[in-house]
Parts: structure tokens; sequence; C-alpha cells
């Protein structure tokens, strides 16, 4: 039984909602809509094709779908629409938050714990809704003696970078924020970034933990900047290209993993060294430096760096499966939408409703973005799974690794890439 | 529109520089020469050279900024620099640099840089990638040594195991 909450009965829970939806109801009935309508009564309503447009036909209008599904398709054209939702912001959130959840549980998991488990009444799934009320409840603490307009500024501006990393993933063929020539060249500018906002928040807090904290992670991200952008450049030969887009288009036969196999694993292991993730999470090592660079952040300050990271590791992965897993393509498995729709309506019985303005998104869109969702899922797993494996490696062997063995690895990476487009296996006249 | 924006460049380019000269506090001058550059990148925005515009950022911002950040994180400034406050010989100081700015600036608008029109378009990075390996080739060599030369000096400062403690166990 619940320890947290040992008064809770279920049925006083369904009680109380249908008790607030009763009275929410009763108040809107007695006081909302004639408040309305004392209002309407005052203002003059415009004549539309000849009819007054009183409450109820705006309403009517706002139901029929034929003429709302317009409204929305011009909607999901602007940008706007791109970077709120879909491939943006939203969409990315919305896996973050996914992996928050599936990493907490998927871990305790794999440690025969239990992990979340009582939010929710089932496997703890409101966990995470919990957490952000609180993180959002609570009180943001700023040390007396912050450096406070950048201990301030540094928690948006970590989430800012990440959003702008995430603007340049493309999710299918014509789906991305920001469409740009050289799109892997504002990756890498993004990324430099990412050490500044950490350093500059770690000293802004003037504090020793969030500081040698910060140290850590400028040496590990600095380090293994080198590594992530040598190990890049070998897609890059044999696509001839920077446009993610074009990256990932150029793979419809072959992903790149297939011919760059060293570069992919050396990328992964930049990727983990980034994201400060286990084995590699020396910047917030909790059992030595309480949570390193993140000790003196409270309240939502914390949940945006959370929110940005996770942010940050989408999109790396996004990235992973641009480069090197063939993006969006895929067999076509999303069926066609149905023609009878388009051309007779929607038949309920004695109703047959038509709708123009259907299909919402094309077939190719609907499968370019399942492909590289499932892509996108399987590599957060992988990079999710050394936490519950590995342990934390010291410093100088990081810094070992990063500079003396990827490096290397890298350039044997480039010279095979050199190798492939020289002996005619790929390029012009070759597989693709 | 392409007015405004080389503008506030411009103001954002030389008032951070003041900064980062003028600055007490170093952490923030190094700030508003992260400033700076970024104003730069921007003119090579302005200039259809975004390939240029965004190794300026990805180099000097994300790399050369955060070191120069971390080493003036890492230095007590009492114990090495005096302090001398005089008002009027900071600004004196920031006048003189205006007024050769002015004056530069004054020397190449008369030069008849402004009678130059062209219809070209934007010159791409990859003809620039052409040219450096059709006709430039010695100079794209040297600097490849150069590179080289750098990288393995790196590992060899790296890899250096002069340093031993008896208590770590590899």
């Amino acid at each position: 039984m619940s320890v947290i909450a040992p008064n809770f009965k279920l049925s006083e829970f369904i009680k109380s909602l249908l008790d607030n939806a009763f009275w929410g109801l009763l108040l809107l009935v007695l006081v909302g809509v004639p408040a309305v309508f004392m209002i309407l009564f005052f203002i003059e309503m415009p004549v539309i094709n000849g009819e007054l447009l009183t409450p109820f036909l705006a309403l009517t209008w706002l139901a029929d779908p034929s003429r709302i599904l317009p409204v929305v398709h011009a909607f999901m054209a602007t940008d706007i629409f791109r970077v709120m939702a879909f491939p943006g912001f939203g969409f990315a959130a919305l896996l973050a938050a996914a992996t928050i959840f599936v990493e907490r549980k998927m871990l305790a998991k794999l440690q025969l714990r239990v992990g979340p488990f009582y939010c929710g009444k089932f496997e703890g799934i409101l966990q995470l809704m919990g957490d952000g009320l609180k993180l959002i409840s609570k009180e943001i603490i700023i040390p007396a003696k912050a450096d406070k307009p950048i201990f301030w500024a540094a928690p948006v501006l970590f989430v800012a970078a990440a959003a702008s990393f995430v603007a340049f993933i493309p999710v299918a063929p014509g789906w991305v924020v920001a469409d740009v020539d050289l799109g892997l060249l504002g990756v890498f500018a993004v990324i430099g970034f990412f050490p500044i906002i950490t350093i500059l928040s770690a000293w802004s807090a003037n504090s020793k933990f969030p500081f040698i904290g910060g140290i850590r992670a400028l040496f590990q991200m600095v380090s293994f900047e080198i590594p992530l952008i040598l190990s890049l450049l070998g897609v890059v030969m044999l696509t001839g290209s920077l446009n993610l887009s074009e990256i990932a288009a150029s793979q419809s036969s072959f992903p790149w993993i297939v011919f760059l196999p060293i570069g992919a694993i050396v990328f992964f292991i930049t990727m983990l060294a980034e994201l400060e993730r286990i084995p590699f999470d020396l910047p917030e090592a909790e059992s030595e430096i309480v949570a390193g660079w993140l000790t003196e952040l409270s309240g939502m300050m914390y949940g945006l760096v959370q929110l940005g990271t996770y942010l940050k590791l989408y999109a790396f992965a996004g990235l992973f499966v641009v480069l090197f897993l063939g993006g969006w393509n895929g067999p076509m498995v999303v069926p066609p939408f149905p023609a009878e729709i388009l051309t007779d309506g929607i038949v309920m019985g004695p109703v047959t409703a038509k709708i123009p303005g259907l299909p919402l998104f094309t077939q190719e869109m609907l499968n370019g973005a399942l492909w590289f969702v499932l892509k996108t899922v399987a590599v957060i797993f992988f990079i999710l799974l050394p936490r519950g494996v590995f342990p934390r490696i010291r410093i100088d062997m990081l810094l070992n690794l990063g500079w003396t063995k990827l490096i290397g690895l890298a350039f044997v990476n480039i010279f095979i890439a050199l190798g492939l487009l020289y002996a005619g296996v790929l390029g012009p006249g070759g597989l693709q | 529109m392409a007015d405004a924006v080389f503008l506030a460049l411009t103001v954002i380019t030389i008032g951070s520089a003041i900064a980062a000269l003028e600055l007490r506090s170093l952490i923030y001058g190094s700030i508003a020469l992260m400033g700076t550059l970024g104003g730069v990148a921007g003119f090579f925005f302005l200039l259809d050279a975004p390939f240029v515009a965004l190794f300026q950022l990805a180099v000097y911002v994300g790399s050369i900024a955060v070191l120069i950040l971390f080493t003036v994180m890492l230095v007590k400034r009492e114990l090495i620099f005096k302090k001398i406050e005089d008002k009027r010989r900071k600004f004196a100081g920031i006048g003189l640099m205006l007024v050769t700015m002015v004056a530069l600036g004054a020397v190449f608008l008369d030069s008849g840089i402004k009678t130059i029109t062209t219809d070209e378009p934007a010159t791409d990075f990859r003809d620039i990638g052409t040219d450096f390996v059709m006709y430039y080739w010695p100079a794209l060599i040297l600097m490849g040594l150069i590179l080289a030369g750098s990288v393995t000096g790196a590992l060899v400062l790296a890899k250096r195991e002069d340093v031993e403690n008896d208590q770590r166990a590899n």
C-alpha cells in the first residue's frame, strides 16, 4: 500500500473530481454564460454573408471541419508551427519527457529496483508530472555572493542553445525548422556554446562544487569536440554536402554506418561525453562533488537545465540517426490514406460527412517521421543503457581517451572514407 | 533592412569591444569579447559568407573565447594588476580610438570603394575549395603540414607519462 498517501481512496478521488466538475458547470451556467451575454449585448456584431454573426453561428462555424481544416492546413505551413510544435520544440520536449521517465524506470529494472511507483496508480506513470509541478512550485534560491545576471541567464541560455540544436535536425522529408545549406557547421557552432554556458553558470554560483564540476565539464567538452568534428568529416566527404536534409536523403539505399562503422563508434562515444552521461558524467558526479555544476541551481532553474540536457540528448540522437542510420529512410509501412474518404466522405449510418482538406499529412511524411522516431528511440536506448552497467571513469583516463585514442580512430575513419571515394566504391559511378 | 542590421551589428561589435577593454571585471570583459567576435561573425553573414561566419562562431566564440574565459577564471587579478583609476585617461583612450576609427573609415569611404557595384553572385565555398586544390595547392599543403605538426605536438603533450603517482592503479 501507498505510504505517501495512506488515506487515499480511489472512490473518494473520483467523487471529488465529479464534485469539482458539478460546481464548475453550475457556476458556468449561472454566472459565466449570463456574463458573456451581457458583454455581447453591448458589442456590435458584424454581418457576414448577410447573416448576423451571433455566438451560435460562430460556434457552428468553428465546429464545421470543412471550414476549420483549411485553417489548420495553413497554420501547419507556418514557421511558428514548425518552431513550436512538430519538428521543433514541442516534439523534442515530448520525446525528452518520455526519455526521462523511461530512463528512471528502465534503470530501476536493470538494477532490480522498483523505480517510480506511487504517482498515478500504475507504475508511477504520473511521476514526471509530479516532478515538474514540484520544480515549478519550489523557491528559487540564489546564493548570496553569486554573480546574479550570469546566474539567472545561464539556465535560459542552456535551453536556448539546446533548442537551436534541435532546430537543425530534419525529421521527415521537408520537415525541418532550419533547412540551411551549412547545417552541420551550424551544429558544430551550437555545440561550441555549451561549454561556455556551463563554465559561466558554474563560476557565477561562487561555490566550490559547481566550479570543480564546471572545470571538469569544460575539459571534457572541449577535448571531445575535436574527435566529434573529425568523426563526422567522413560522412561529409562521402555525401559532398553539409546540409543535413541532403545527407539524410543520400542514404536511401545504404546508411553510412555500413561503410563508416569506426566513425559511428567514435561519434557515439564523443556523444556520451558531450552529454555528460555515465561513464563520462564527471561534471555532475553526485558521489564526489554533490551535483557538480548543478549544485546551486534550484527550483525551475534546475528544471530548465534538465529540460535542456534532455533536449540535447534527443538532438544528438537525432544527429546520429541523420548522419549514420539513414534518417527518415525506411520501407513504406504507413498505409495510404483511404481514397473513398476523399471521394465519398465519411459515412456513419445515415450521415455522410464530406470533408475537404484531408489528409493533413502525406504518406511519405508520416512514414519518414515514424522511421526517424523509431531509430532515434533506439539510439536513445543505447545512450541510456551504459548508465545501468558502467562505473564512472577518472578524468585523466577520460582525457587520455579523447586526445589519443578517439582522434586517431577519427583519422582512420577519414582515410577509410577517402579510400572508398577514390577506389570508386562510392560517389560518382559507385554504389550511391 | 540590411542597413539596420549592419548598424546594429556595428554598435554591438564596437560597443562590446570597448567594454572588453574597459570593464573592471575580467569575466564580463571576456563575455564582451565574445560579443565582439560574434558581431564579426554577423558581418560575415551579411557579406554572404556563411561558411566563414559559422567557422568564426565555432572557432573564435566556441574555442578561443572559452580558452580566455577559462584562463581568466583561474587568475586572481588583485595579485597581478595594480588598480590605477583615472577616469580622464580612460575616456581619452576611448575617444582617441573612436577618432582613429572614424578617420580610417573616412579614408576608406573617400577612396572610391562606394562606387564599386557588382552583380556577381556570392562565391560558393565549394569554388574556394576547388581553387585551393587546383591553384593554391602549395599553401594548402603547407597549412596541412603545420596543422599536422600541431596535432602531433598536442598528442605528444597529452601522452607524456613522466608524472607518476603510486597511489593510482592503472
